[in-house]
């Protein structure tokens, strides 16, 4: 168990301009599951590869538990990593993968047989234990690979994107047990993913990147109801929340034809914004009878998906569409219209250059 | 594009796949290389061991059974051949992959200037032998050659020595010019297959506390295990086959002490004063027995007993 | 790694190069020097280029017919090579049929096989047909010597190709062999050239068959004709070196423009 702080962390490759990774300001506390989220190419793996020692750091320090580690190798952080590929060593068996660590580090024998038994044990991979990868499933190996790390009771541990080989079924089971994992051990782990799903289930805090930049730190939830800018508020949900063009006129939002009213704290937050972006969830619209506080739309598609029923309509007097999630008993279809009533309470508005919210 | 007789209409072609394998075609594809294995190749290695049972004159053929056989055993340049060749084949991969590997991990290790080494140590095996064989009987020249002129300016007169024309030294430095040939081939084979190792398994190692020897040891060499063996194999045969070197250089002398058993058939066969080709014939014969038994021998103890899926 | 290992490992490095690289310099600069120069000092930079060496090797030595005979020999061996070895190859890659894996085991496994014992039985097989001595016969026994690592490397590139390209060839009424000219080889260019660029150099070089199926000075290829110089007591080195460098630029030449290529060629197979 330790902590893991990065402050203005950058890695800058040769003969490139750009910085993969942007200055990015990170504290991870004593056990505590921090998920790094973010598109491809957004800086994710190369920040956790710094972490782990794998990549030299541009600028910025790294601290593990108060100690700055920039300088030392990779073996010596007391750090484990879960690779995507898992990274199984072939030629051994699957005992030997588990032990080879401990091995290298002079542990005594009887010390290291009780250890990997013990987590074959957890991880149910004792009926495994003599065979070698090529014999194993993807779901067995990544179970090893897993195993291999826990054995070393490191102060941190290092997910690279495991899940992402498997297929859909073992996906779910798996991440279930990471977490029942991370519950058993109270471990320090930084778990780096492009699937928002593992990252709303999994994490004790988000960290969502783009461009090699941190865009926003919290807990899930936070995040999801108050994100930071249109990209986060865009990245996490499916279907991701509604972003469409709005202004403000006279304390009232116009969106399309239509006029909403604002509470006072609304209209404080857009401040003398007139050209904004208005952000509202497709679980935020319900289907009303009209009147205060609602708009009308026009039904462009409708998908029954037998829980509930995703309609996407056209703002009247506007180009915008929007999602909206309507109930699994709703009768709406295409070229119909009707009217949405967006929960005030939890809209977010967003400044229309720059995409930062602005409530 | 008009379709061709032989799969005419959209139907047709689907009769044929329906029907499996197109034989006409098959046949078309395979008959110019059949041709050619069977004239060339097939045919002649039955002739050969047809002739080994007669006494082959340029006018007649005459059946002799096993007897050329039973000379072959009392044959002393014969086995004296065998042992020059096998010493060869069996010393050779031991120099020539271990340099390899030395040299390949020293370019893994990116090394500066790389691209340009590879290159340069890839050039001795382009040459042929016959122009390789004249520069290094140049070289051992005992008057000017370059191994003489070094020593004898390093103040190492006492160990000058006609190279090529004593009996002690003649097949050793034979071998050191295939060493010098093959070393390069080798290394960009075994940088090849460092290349192709999945780099998240090394970095698994480096987290497992494995420096760069300990990296070389439990992974880098079990996993490069099946390429060492295969150049082990590939070295080994090719120097059961060698010809052209020391026809050039020593034509099997002094005295048989480089004498080779591809040297033997064709002097047996080309340059002797009998013209018979039934002894040569019997002496290839079973020189190819020996070749493939010990390929075969050297494939089974090498053998890989898993897959190493990676 | 720190900075003196380094160092020293290039320095070591640099040592194997020379050692690698330096014989075949040594040859380059004895070919532009006089053969009485080069008694007087067999390591000394050249002080005159005397180009005119290679005309005169040329034109003088019969150096000229020896690189015509291997030229001819080798062009056609390779281009009959490429034709034969590719329509071996893809129908080994492409056709399921009941003997194909042992065939082509078959031919593969000849790679092993030492040539003496097919030798003796080529000679007298040429002599019967009077092919001994001649550009053709050696041409036909080139083919047959490099067909089986010339299949096994396009073999193994025509199995990659997708094989929907060829389902819808078919449907579309393309004939087998109209699928392998419009198809497979065009899309086999890489692996083709690479064959190509091995098979010349292989071919350019070879000695043994050579030696024994040519005896007419006339119809002697290269090596042969470097051959017939050495063994005298005096010994022309300058000349004989011109000869090496001529037998030696048109690989070099080939190696400098495709040097990948050719490696990928040579080193085929090797690597598991």
């Amino acid at each position: 168990m330790a902590t893991v702080t990065l402050d203005k962390l950058c890695k800058r490759y040769e003969k490139s301009h750009d910085l993969a990774v942007d200055h990015v300001d990170l504290a991870v506390a004593h056990g505590e599951f921090m998920v790094l989220l973010g598109p491809s190419g957004c800086g994710k793996s190369t920040t956790l590869r710094m972490i782990a020692g794998l990549e030299a750091i541009s600028s910025g320090s790294l601290a593990i538990d108060g100690r700055v580690v920039n300088e030392v190798p990779a073996r010596d952080r007391d750090i484990a990593m879960v690779f995507q590929s898992y990274a199984l060593y072939p030629h051994m068996t699957v005992r030997d993968n588990l032990a080879f660590g401990l091995r290298r580090r002079r542990i005594d024998g009887a010390e290291i047989a009780r250890r990997v038994d013990d987590v074959a044990g957890t991880l149910g991979l004792a009926p495994l234990l003599e065979r070698k990868p090529f014999a194993l499933s993807g779901g067995q190996r990544q179970r090893v690979a897993l195993g291999r790390a826990i054995v070393r009771d490191p102060k941190v541990f290092l997910f690279d994107e495991p899940l992402s080989n498997l297929d859909a079924s073992l996906r779910v089971s798996t991440r279930a047990e990471l977490i029942r994992l991370h519950r058993r051990l109270g471990a320090t782990m930084i778990y780096v993913t492009h699937d928002q799903v593992e990252a709303m289930t999994m994490g004790s805090r988000i960290c969502i990147m783009n461009h090699g930049k941190v865009v926003q730190i919290g807990a899930p939830l936070e995040v999801y109801r108050r994100p930071a800018d249109t990209f986060v508020a865009s990245f996490l949900g499916n279907p991701p929340m509604n972003l469409v063009k709005a202004t403000v006129e006279n304390g009232q939002l116009i969106l399309g034809a239509a006029r909403l009213a604002l509470s006072p704290a609304l209209l404080a937050t857009a401040g003398t914004a007139r050209a904004l972006t208005f952000g509202v969830r497709p679980e935020d619209l319900a289907q009303s009878s009209g009147g205060e506080g609602s708009f009308g739309a026009e039904v462009t598609a409708v998908e029954p998906l037998g829980a509930e029923t995703i309609a996407t309509l056209r703002i009247d007097g506007s180009e915008s569409e929007l999602n909206a999630r309507l109930g699994r008993d709703a009768n709406v279809k295409v070229g119909e219209r009707i009217h949405l009533r967006p929960d005030l309470g939890r809209v977010r508005l967003f400044d229309a250059a720059s995409g930062v919210a602005l409530n | 594009m008009p379709p061709s007789s032989a799969g005419a209409s959209a139907a047709g072609a689907h009769v044929a796949r329906a029907l499996g394998t197109p034989w006409r075609a098959v046949t078309v594809f395979l008959l110019p290389a059949a041709t050619f294995y069977v004239a060339f190749t097939a045919y002649p290695v039955f002739r050969t061991l047809w002739n080994s049972f007669h006494k082959v004159l340029p006018a007649k053929e005459e059946f002799v059974g096993l007897a050329n056989y039973a000379e072959l055993v009392r044959d002393e340049i014969f086995w004296r051949a065998v042992r020059n060749t096998l010493v060869w084949a069996c010393t050779s991969p031991l120099f020539e992959v271990s340099i390899a590997l030395v040299l390949a991990l020293a370019l893994y290790a990116k090394v500066p200037g790389r691209r340009f080494f590879r290159i340069a140590w890839f050039t001795p095996v382009l040459m042929s032998y016959v122009v390789v064989g004249i520069i290094w009987a140049w070289i051992y020249n005992y008057d000017w050659g370059a191994v003489n002129t070094g020593l004898r300016a390093l103040g190492l007169n006492s160990w000058t020595r006609a190279w090529l024309g004593k009996q002690e030294t003649a097949l050793p430095a034979l071998i050191f010019v295939t060493t010098w040939m093959w070393s390069g081939f080798n290394m960009v084979v075994l940088l090849a297959a460092l290349h192709s190792l999945p780099s998240e398994v090394i970095e698994a190692a480096e987290l497992d506390n494995c420096g760069w020897w300990g990296k070389l040891v439990h992974v880098i060499f079990p996993m490069i295990r099946p390429t060492v063996l295969n150049l082990v194999v590939l070295s080994f045969v090719g120097k059961m086959k060698i010809f052209d070197l020391v026809w050039i250089t020593t034509k099997g002398g002094p005295l048989w002490s480089t004498e080779t058993v591809s040297i033997y058939v064709y002097k047996r066969a080309f340059e002797w004063n009998t013209f018979d080709l039934g002894y040569p014939s019997a002496v290839a014969s079973v020189w190819f027995v020996i070749v493939l038994g010990s390929v075969l021998t050297l494939s089974y103890v090498f053998r890989q007993r898993e897959k190493l899926e990676y | 790694m720190h900075r003196l290992q380094r160092a020293v490992v290039l320095f070591a490095l640099c040592v194997f190069t020379a050692f690698a690289a330096g014989p075949f310099f040594w040859v380059a600069t004895m070919s532009l020097r006089t053969t009485s120069e080069i008694s007087r000092d067999h390591y000394a930079w050249p002080g005159t280029l005397h180009w005119n060496k290679f005309p005169d090797a040329w034109f003088n030595s019969n150096y000229s017919t020896y690189f015509q005979n291997s030229l001819l020999v080798v062009v056609s061996a390779v281009i009959i090579l490429t034709l034969v070895g590719a329509m071996a190859a893809h129908c080994f890659a492409r056709y399921r049929f009941k003997l194909n894996r042992f065939f082509y085991f078959i031919i593969f496994s000849t790679i092993i096989f030492p040539p003496q014992i097919t030798i003796i039985a080529l000679f007298q097989i040429l002599v019967q047909y009077g092919l001994f001595n001649s550009l053709i016969g050696l041409t036909l026994v080139y083919v047959a010597f490099q067909l089986p690592i010339t299949v096994y490397i396009l073999e193994s590139f025509f199995a990659r190709i997708p094989g929907d390209l060829f389902e819808a060839a078919r449907i579309d009424g393309y004939s087998e062999m109209a699928i392998f000219w419009r198809i497979s080889l065009p899309i086999a260019l890489p692996a083709l050239s690479t064959t190509i660029i091995l098979n010349t150099i292989l071919l350019w070089n070879e000695f043994l068959y050579a030696v024994v199926l040519i005896t007419d000075e006339d119809k002697r290829t290269l090596p042969l004709g470097i051959q017939r110089f050495m063994g005298d007591q005096m010994e022309d080195i300058g000349m004989i070196s011109t000869g090496l460098m001529i037998a030696i630029i048109p690989v070099v030449l080939i190696y400098a423009f495709f040097s990948e290529k050719l490696i990928q060629g040579m080193t085929a197979g090797a690597v598991k």
